[in-house]
């Protein structure tokens, strides 16, 4: 709607509206009493200025917080966090409050298409602020698109058709498999860009190594007294940050207890660094070496015998290795032998080398040493979810080369996308993008024309997070076990349909094993199945006589959780008797620099397209709208290369170009790099802006096989040019800018 | 009658800064910098974002920021704790009185720095005379492209091009809660509502209420910490927001 009506124009579209808006969501699942109206009209439900308020689960990442969406006349106006869940208390990240700005994105698929890949889903506007609708328009009828899914699924072998999924272990991913089950479809694969840079298939082996469980451990930050944190971001992205940011906030300001400290080791201090109350700034690939020579040089404090772990590290040649000073090792390691709360996590960067798991080995025995498993300020298994039997742990890097290798060679014939966009997120040098041309029929059901999309046969979109159902699993987070819940909370926008109602109709349609194995009216029917099979459990946070009450109250309060702590005690039996190889990393590439990735704590892998996050200054850099590469002053200096210099990053599998962020707190060897932008689609607000770091990625892996994204060395190269940076800073004072005085 | 040159400019300062009645404790030793807060208020108070040249150019409009500096040179490098900055709602605010046009008033009920958007007329005089710089002015008409606009909240106004704006303390949802319970007959509780960056802050280190009621959380948070500063005190701005530097 323009704002160029008239008055005139105006009340006849308000009647209109009236007769138009007041239809019911479709027939299927989404029908539910929540309609839109001009303003002007009152629902019964609605009075004047009040608000409708609907619980549900934030689908912006994986860690499941819960959301209370305050509503008026059918709109979405304000995410506000659910108080009563117990994984985000009512708070909520910046990527929750801006997902209002997936809802109402200028660039949505509005239908079903067919399209040829490759082709364009929306007109470019690099006008952020224009008004055109530039969509592709849908050129299918639902009942086509339904059609071309059962034909899907009959059409080839079961073992020809695979499904690939977003990271959440959410009703869509059980729903597929089930159906894999039933009639011998590939089992799903979750993926995700975050999953990859917080590398949880070695979180998950190095416990597995070390407790004898792969699962994924809890940090208690909260508790806590000294904690180290090995390159973990955890107040950014890590896990669960809005969880671990609550926790920090203990750490610091808990009432009962003294306030606690933070060491931070990286090579480049993130957001979470800059919080730390000591930075160190250790050379990339030797975290785990600082680890085992902290370890030893804790234990001699502690006396007793040398645990076998720690015994062959030599703390004098770490320092040299490691260029951290001998005495800081030694202050540490005593900060953390004389606490009664001490806690180490591996995370981030850290893990993300060729020794990766080594790192996460090592860092895991430092809390051994402190003696802390299950105990509070310690490392935990999280708990499983209600109904989990085994902790799911989304594809590691290799796994998705191995799946990506499975395309190459013809094995997918038809392939389902969704909730995932790997053309952007995984390393180019896998080609995601040119073994698509292998696989006969591409589905994507994704709800922005984002680049996977762009190279499918057919969009069939799913609807936004606000306008589905589901519940999702809490993986991490909480003491809690959650099934986190969600609904609705606007009618659809555009005529888009659940992924799950898709599949449901369309296995009807394909009849046999298929139609068995998902007898369902619809996708709530389904979900009414999985979720009052908890009726019965004890301890719930609520109950109900009978299964329709159930489900009205999973709706109402955002989910069902148990009251009791699902967390669990690992092991140590054996922690301390591994023989943890203290190796430094080793690095691919020619060039001089070591090169750090992370992702923009702002943005993560899909906020590129709402505006208000792109606006979002960084919190280390204050850079909006942007990619950029940090450098160390000296270096900079050294290089003759200024503020908004752009240079060329070339790494052994690629190059980008960018501008320069001088940046303070950085090794002069090291350079690093926002994940987050560099979309060559996925609308407006997106698409040509920045660099996508994926670009430089080459395949390597750890030995838990997530991508070692961190073990690349590059080269800068000048290139004369210039593209200033939007930042929130101020230049003025800054290394004597506009003083006179600028070096 | 008493003239303006009876009363002593101190006095005057006494009675303009006397009590604030909302007011905010920030404890910067928690704030992650996060910017949940900036943008749960760009959601909650309709802000317009103004595209990568514009907030290039010092044009965003963000009513709370997070300012962070640097200490010291690699290694020993320091970021100093983050500083969410907002309208600190003066007791004696500098912006008020070089108004021409009355839109930047204080409200005598909240004692609240207003600002009316339909008597600005743009001079930016009270942006200039800010020493906290937090008031951000409409230099265009930023668009909202459809459906976008389905997202604006109808209780706060919609600002158009040429008028200052800035942090209400979400003054929406204190008239909210005040009518509430007006109709229930009963005073607003603490903790009864909070506004936007409160609400949305993971560290909870953003606290809002009542400073002039001792036993609300506020108060206490302040009595028990102790040693909270208020920035550019010395101006005698009475600002009503308190920092916690922590550490």
């Amino acid at each position: 709607m323009s704002e160029k009506f008239s008055r005139r124009d105006f009340l006849k579209l308000a009647g209109m509206g009236a007769a138009t808006t007041a239809v019911l969501t479709g027939c299927g699942p989404a029908s539910r009493y929540v309609k839109r109206e001009p303003y002007q009209q009152m629902p019964e439900y609605n009075y004047n200025g009040q608000s409708t308020y609907y619980a549900t689960t934030c689908r912006e990442c994986a860690a499941g917080c819960g959301l209370v969406i305050r509503t008026i006349q059918g709109r979405a106006i304000k995410t506000e966090g659910n108080a009563n869940h117990p994984l985000n208390l009512g708070k909520t990240c910046a990527r929750g409050q801006a997902t209002l700005h997936g809802l109402y994105n200028p660039n949505r698929v509005r239908g079903p298409i067919k399209h040829a890949r490759g082709d364009r889903l929306y007109a470019k506007a690099n006008d952020p602020f224009n008004d055109n609708f530039d969509d592709a328009e849908p050129n299918m009828s639902w009942d086509e698109a339904l059609q071309t899914v059962a034909d899907a699924l009959t059409k080839y072998k079961p073992e020809e058709i695979g499904f690939l999924m977003g990271m959440a272990p959410d009703h869509l991913f059980d729903l597929v498999t089930d159906l894999a089950n039933a009639t011998g479809i590939n089992a799903p694969v979750r993926f995700g860009a975050l999953g990859m840079f917080e590398s949880r298939a070695t979180l998950s082996k190095a416990a597995e190594t070390l407790f004898g469980e792969a699962r994924m451990p809890f940090f208690d930050v909260g508790g806590a007294q000294v904690v180290l944190s090995f390159g973990a971001n955890f107040l950014e992205t890590w896990l669960s940050p809005v969880s671990y940011t609550r926790g920090f906030a203990s750490l610091r300001q808990a009432e009962t207890k003294m306030r606690g400290k933070l060491v931070q080791f990286e090579a480049r201090m993130s957001a979470t660094g800059g919080k730390a109350d000591e930075w160190v700034p250790l050379r990339p690939g030797t975290e785990a070496l600082v680890a085992l020579a902290i370890g030893r040089l804790a234990s001699e404090i502690r006396g007793g015998a040398m645990p076998r772990v720690f015994s062959s590290v030599d703390p004098i040649d770490v320092a040299s290795k490691s260029g951290v000073k001998l005495e800081a090792l030694e202050h540490i390691a005593a900060m953390f032998a004389n606490s009664t709360g001490a806690l180490a996590i591996p995370g981030g960067a850290a893990l993300g080398q060729s020794n990766g798991l080594a790192v996460a080995e090592a860092v895991l025995a430092l809390n051994a040493l402190a003696d802390n498993f299950g105990k509070p300020g310690g490392v935990y298994f999280s708990p499983l979810a209600p109904s989990q039997t085994e902790y799911q742990r989304p594809a590691s890097a290799k796994e998705m080369q191995d799946f990506v290798q499975k395309m190459k060679d013809g094995k997918f014939k038809a392939l389902f996308i969704h909730g995932v966009n790997p053309v952007f997120e995984l390393p180019a040098s896998m080609d995601f993008k040119g073994a698509l041309a292998n696989v006969e029929q591409v589905i994507s059901f994704a709800t922005f024309p984002d680049e996977t999309a762009a190279e499918a046969d057919f969009i069939f979109p799913d609807h936004h997070g606000l306008e589905s159902w589901g519940y999702q699993r809490v993986v991490t987070g909480s003491d809690l076990p959650v099934l986190s819940g969600a609904q609705p909370v606007v009618a659809p926008y555009y005529d888009t349909r659940a992924a799950a109602d898709v599949l449901i109709s369309a296995a009807q349609l394909a009849g046999g094993s298929f139609a068995q194995a998902l007898p369902f009216k619809d996708e709530v029917e389904f979900l009414r199945g999985k979720v009052s099979a908890l009726m019965g459990e004890a301890n719930g946070s609520f109950s109900a006589m009978d299964a329709v009450a159930f489900m009205a109250s999973f709706q109402q309060f955002g989910g069902w959780w148990k009251m009791s702590d699902g967390r669990t005690a690992p092991s140590a039996a054996d922690a301390l008797n591994q023989n943890v190889k203290g190796d430094a990393a080793e690095f691919a590439g020619e060039g001089e620099f070591f090169f750090i990735p992370f992702v923009s704590p702002t943005l993560a892998e899909a906020g590129a397209n709402k505006p208000w996050l792109q606006e979002l200054p960084d919190p280390t850099t204050t850079v909006m709208w942007n990619t950029w590469l940090e450098m160390n002053p000296e270096t900079a200096h050294e290089l003759h290369i200024e503020y908004d210099d752009v240079v060329r990053v070339v790494s052994e599998a690629g190059a980008v170009e960018l501008p320069v962020y001088v940046y303070p707190a950085i090794r002069p060897d090291t350079v690093a790099m926002p994940f987050g932008q560099g979309h060559t689609a996925y609308g407006r607000y997106a698409e040509g802006r920045g660099v996508n770091p994926a670009d430089l990625f080459g395949g390597h892996f750890n030995e838990a096989g997530d991508l070692a994204f961190a073990g690349m060395k590059v080269k800068i190269e000048k290139t004369g040019k210039k593209r200033p940076l939007s930042r929130l800073e101020s230049m003025m004072g800054v290394y004597g800018v506009g003083l006179g005085e600028e070096h | 009658m008493a003239t303006l040159n009876d009363l002593k400019i101190s006095e005057v300062k006494l009675s303009e800064g006397e009590g604030g009645k909302w007011g905010m404790v920030i404890d910067q030793d928690i704030c992650t910098g996060c910017q949940a807060c900036v943008a749960a208020c760009a959601m909650e108070n309709n802000i317009s974002f103004v595209g990568e040249e514009d907030s290039g150019y010092g044009r965003s409009m963000h009513w709370i920021r997070i300012e962070r500096f640097w200490e010291g040179e690699y290694p020993e490098v320091k970021m100093t704790p983050n500083q969410p900055m907002l309208c600190q709602q003066c007791g004696s605010a500098p912006c008020e009185p070089v108004c021409p046009a009355f839109a930047t008033v204080h409200s005598q009920a909240e004692k609240l720095n207003l600002q009316v958007y339909n008597r600005c007329v743009g001079t930016r005089y009270c942006a200039n005379n800010c020493p906290y710089q937090v008031r951000s002015f409409n230099w265009r008409d930023y668009k909202r492209p459809e459906p976008l606009a389905n997202q604006l909240n109808p209780d706060v106004t919609v600002r158009r091009r040429g008028v200052m704006e800035k942090c209400t303390f979400c003054i929406q949802r204190i008239h909210k809660a005040q009518d509430q319970a007006k109709a229930e007959g009963r005073e607003v509780m603490d903790g009864e509502f909070t506004t936007a960056c409160a609400q949305a802050c993971p560290a909870n280190a953003i606290t809002f209420g009542r400073t002039d009621d001792p036993r609300s959380l506020v108060s206490q948070l302040a009595k028990r910490r102790g040693h909270g500063a208020k920035h550019l005190e010395e101006l005698g701005t009475l600002p009503n927001v308190t920092y916690f530097k922590g550490g």
